[in-house]
């Protein structure tokens, strides 16, 4: 069965780069979301086994995305792709629950290393 | 302009500002790192625009308030233009407090230099750098020059209107975490550079 994965930014550009980052045989249902309600809504609807949420975004961004899915115990795994790479924005979103944090610009390699890091897939 | 071409120009505006995003990222780390606060990131401000309409760019500071701003040229690339740090003066009492080396006196007019020379040393290069490195490119910077101190917006632009024609602008407003302190940097591009930024976009949107 293949993997429904998630990409939310509010940037189309942001999410085109990251949906080329990822790796190419993995089998998966790609999904989009241009802030946080709509991968709320993604996540309920079972398209985000696995997340890559971006933090500033307008509507929801994803430090409310990241408490919404902790406090209702939703079912996805999420890495955090964020420019905001300041120390405290790391500790920030690990403490609430995200499982990884990829700092932009996006890259294939680093992205195939945190996918392998925590066994969702490897090559 | 048909549809096509707007859809086109957003796509553009799109790009730029998610350039800007991680750019402004980046200098909000080193200043965090430095002063050991926390930085509120905004979603960058990216906007095509005519230099009489700058003052309505700047949606971050309130026209009634006092400030100060310095300007920094930069070109390389295929690209030039000046980048702009607008400091609300009632940031200076906090962040002069979070420079633990400085001493600090009430209304020193000469820190309060040094804090804007440095807080925008600070944040110019490294946005500079940041967008530069996405793009490929290398920025040489010119000097720093104070633009006004203790004005206000209006004022500010008015006293250099012919410094800038059409442009493109992107505003980031930085706030502190728990602190009183607000700057907004703006960069402004020559309109000779939306050839050579649209290019870039394009190979980076390829």
């Amino acid at each position: 069965m293949s993997t429904n994965v998630l990409i939310c930014d509010d940037s189309g550009f942001a999410r085109k780069q990251m949906s080329k980052a990822l790796p190419e045989g993995w089998d998966i249902e790609i999904s989009f979301a241009t802030n946080g309600q709509e991968a709320i809504t993604a996540i309920e609807e079972g398209k985000a086994n696995i997340m890559f949420l971006d933090l500033t975004m307008p509507v929801m961004d994803g430090y409310q995305v990241l408490e919404q899915i902790k406090k209702c115990d939703l079912p996805s795994m999420v890495i955090v792709v964020s420019g905001d790479i300041q120390p405290e924005a790391v500790d920030r979103v690990k403490k609430m629950g995200a499982l990884d944090f990829i700092k932009k610009p996006i890259d294939r390699e680093k992205t195939k290393q945190v996918l392998a890091a925590y066994g969702i897939y490897s090559d | 302009m048909d549809t096509n071409d707007l859809k086109l120009e957003e796509d553009y505006i799109d790009c730029f500002q998610e350039i800007a995003n991680v750019a402004m990222g980046r200098a909000a780390d080193l200043l965090a790192r430095i002063l050991e606060v926390f930085i509120i990131l905004p979603i960058p401000n990216v906007n095509l625009l005519e230099a009489s309409e700058l003052k309505m760019a700047l949606s971050a500071i309130d026209e009634n308030e006092q400030v100060s701003a310095v300007c920094q040229g930069f070109i390389g690339g295929g690209l030039s233009g000046e980048a702009l740090l607008i400091f609300n003066d009632t940031s200076f009492t906090d962040i002069a407090k979070l420079n633990k080396n400085k001493a600090i006196k009430e209304a020193d007019e000469s820190l309060e230099l040094e804090i804007l020379m440095d807080t925008s040393n600070i944040l110019i290069g490294a946005c500079l750098k940041g967008i530069a490195e996405q793009l490929d490119i290398n920025f040489s910077q010119g000097h720093p020059t104070v633009l006004g101190r203790h004005v206000n917006i209006s004022d500010l632009v008015k006293n250099n209107d012919q410094r800038w024609k059409k442009t493109l602008a992107i505003e980031i407003n930085y706030t502190i975490e728990n602190h009183n302190v607000n700057c907004d940097l703006l960069l402004l591009f020559t309109e000779d550079s939306l050839k050579m930024l649209k290019e870039k976009a394009n190979y980076l949107l390829s």
